[in-house]
């Protein structure tokens, strides 16, 4: 957690730095709100990696205003779920751009269904038509929002 | 004047104004509960639907669907901690613990009921402000209005972090949003700023690839993490007992309620602060109210007043946006803005005319949002149950229907398969910033207001010089400023003397 921790105030850090030295070529204008953010934001960052060194821990159990991740699904089960879904979110991505969501949609849905949900062929094929039906009938038929192609129609020309 | 105001509740219930209210509040429900996809923009697309219309009926049919929006939005927000508008967003952070937690029902009735709350006691502002309202806007200029931004930022950097350090790491997010809100062309120079070269970054950031992202993965990871419904394995609540919980606690914390809708109002008459910004500053305000730190802990693990705030503030804005725009032509939001459209289509002219010529129109629109709020949360109080069901469906069922809304949301703000990878990348941000310890609400309240601020800032500048620091509102709000970052400290310190006097 406390390594985690410095690792992200180092990446802080070096964005704001970038934006810093990005800045201080522009005008003034351009470059006086991002260079009064970027430097306190240096600044607090250091603070925090100092603190995270040298302080005791922490004794709060995190940020107020935020929610709690579960903490009952060992470590090693847990990394494993969240590098799978993270998996599927860029599939999902990935999809989109070759072939457009409404192609993507159905084509996505149906494998995590059985794939990775374990839902019977004929349940998530049910399930998929009804995803679709939805899709096309509120955002393409009544709203009249426009999806690009994927990449492998405008490249087929279809 | 109370002529008018009978006058514009006939020309409602009119059949034909009636109805296209109820079409509008039915494209406004659905509308409301997809992620992402806000009241402005079903308003954009709507706008070509009301040429043939009455001003009355079209007013009817767009504001009834806007004020729905906003009342539906909080529902997926609890639901599925996924704001169902960017404006929604404030409500997941203690309306997402309480579904989680098995009280759905009783986060939702007391969401709706304190919009409903909210709504009216906008709806009643705007009635009563038309007449007084312009001199209380022009005390508001830009150093004044750039004070209170800081202010609204403070207010929940302060409060996003348990102790000192907490706050060290609050503040540097809240700055890191504010960074992240400079990406695009200057508006004052014209210049390109971090846009590695990207054309879709002229424009900046989008608002809700950003605040989906950053809200929602996180909550989807979770709960496939957990491999359980949203709910976990809790029995299923006595859901009608829970709506019912949840109203009466709005009438239990109603001076709460009360002063968040007027939070919610005021943000609206601002020009250009927006809801996002109301729901935050009433959270933060909700949040600020707990008697010492330790009341203050169960905010943002599923504490009802952290819902209640927001929900007021969502609905009461609506009230306080129509007034600069109605009274003014001057619109408080994007869908305000968009809304201004409509005045010109119909041939309005928003200014003294809506004030004295068209007084009738103007209070039709009064009544519109009293009556299609409450049309709202009745119905939403009456199918609860079966939305609340959802989150005892087994969450491998519903993660790959809220990805694909999640994606959907954000793809319509550009159109761009860009927005799908922002999604993402501000999905791991939040994600990592949780698993870390980082608070998320700073970063988002930051980036919302960064651009307001920058444009406040230099306009102060460059028409004052310094002495814009002198004014007699900037200096009130910049005590309240230091008022609210030493309050903290304050509290904890009162409580360590409280503790040593005890031992």
């Amino acid at each position: 957690m406390r390594s985690g921790r410095i690792l992200f105030s180092l990446i802080v850090i070096a964005v704001a730095g970038y934006a810093v030295h990005t800045a201080s070529g522009w005008t003034f204008k351009a470059k006086l709100f991002p260079l009064t953010v970027a430097i306190p934001l240096i600044a607090l960052a250091v603070v925090q990696i100092v603190v995270d060194l040298f302080a005791k821990a922490e004794t709060e159990r995190g940020p107020a205003v935020e929610l709690d991740f579960a903490a009952d699904v060992p470590f090693a089960v847990a990394r494993g779920r969240v590098i799978g879904i993270f998996l599927w979110i860029l599939g999902f991505i990935v999809l989109v751009y070759l072939l457009g969501f409404p192609v993507a949609v159905p084509l996505f849905i149906l494998s995590y269904l059985s794939f990775q949900s374990g839902v019977g062929w004929l349940t998530s094929v049910a399930l998929t038509a009804a995803a679709w039906i939805f899709f096309y009938g509120l955002f393409q038929r009544l709203l009249h929002l426009r999806f690009e192609d994927g990449l492998i129609q405008t490249f087929l020309g279809l | 004047m109370f002529d008018a105001l009978i006058d514009g509740l006939f020309l409602v219930l009119q059949w034909k104004a009636f109805s296209l209210m109820m079409v509008g509040m039915a494209l406004g429900f659905m509308v409301g509960l997809l992620p992402g996809i806000g009241g402005a923009a079903t308003l954009a697309l709507m706008l070509p639907f009301i040429f043939k219309m009455a001003p009355v009926e079209a007013f009817a049919f767009l504001l009834g669907m806007h004020a729905v929006a906003a009342t539906t939005g909080d529902i997926t927000s609890v639901l599925f901690g996924v704001p169902g508008e960017g404006l929604s967003a404030a409500l997941v952070v203690d309306g997402h613990p309480m579904a989680k937690r098995g009280e759905a029902g009783r986060a939702l009735g007391a969401a709706l009921t304190s919009s409903l709350v909210g709504a009216l006691i906008g709806a009643v502002t705007l009635a009563l402000a038309i007449p007084v309202v312009r001199p209380l806007v022009l005390t508001f200029g830009s150093p004044e209005l750039f004070m209170l931004s800081v202010l609204g930022i403070s207010c929940i950097t302060s409060l996003s972090g348990l102790g000192a350090r907490g706050q060290i790491r609050g503040f540097a997010m809240g700055l890191l949003g504010l960074l992240l809100s400079t990406i695009g062309q200057e508006r004052q120079s014209g210049m390109l700023r971090f846009d590695m070269g990207l054309m879709y970054l002229w424009d900046g950031l989008d608002l809700v690839p950003v605040l989906v992202g950053i809200f929602a993965i996180p909550e989807i990871v979770d709960l496939a993490v957990r491999g359980t419904a949203i709910a976990g394995e809790r029995k299923k609540e006595n859901l009608q007992a829970g709506v019912i919980d949840g109203v009466k606690d709005t009438f239990r914390h109603f001076w709460l309620v009360f002063r968040c809708s007027a939070i919610g109002v005021w943000v609206g008459i601002m020009p250009g602060a927006g809801g996002g910004v109301a729901q935050w500053m009433s959270y933060a305000h909700a949040v600020q109210s707990a008697k010492d730190a330790k009341d203050r802990e169960g905010f943002g693990k599923g504490d009802i007043r952290g819902v209640l705030g927001p929900g007021a503030a969502n609905n009461s804005k609506e009230g306080g946006e129509l007034i600069p725009t109605v009274a003014f032509g001057v619109p408080g939001s994007g869908a305000m803005a968009i809304l201004l459209g409509a005045f010109m289509i119909m041939g309005l002219v928003p200014g003294p005319d809506m004030l004295t010529k068209h007084l009738t129109v103007t209070y039709s629109m009064v009544w519109t949002l009293v009556i299609a709020n409450i049309i709202a949360v009745l119905l939403c109080l009456t199918i609860l149950n079966q939305l609340a069901k959802v989150t005892h469906v087994r969450g491998a069922l519903i993660i790959p229907f809220v990805l694909f809304l999640v994606f959907v949301g954000s793809y319509t703000s550009n159109g761009q398969i860009f927005d799908l990878i922002v999604t993402f990348l501000f999905g791991l941000l939040g994600y990592l910033m949780v698993l870390l310890g980082w608070p998320r609400p700073p970063l988002v309240l930051g980036f919302v207001l960064g651009k307001l601020i920058e444009t406040y800032l230099f306009i102060s500048v460059s028409r004052y010089g310094f002495a814009w620091l002198s004014h007699p509102v900037v200096v009130i709000l910049i005590i309240l400023t230091a008022i609210v970052i030493a309050y903290p400290f304050i509290q904890e310190r009162r409580a360590r003397s409280r503790r040593s006097g005890d031992a």
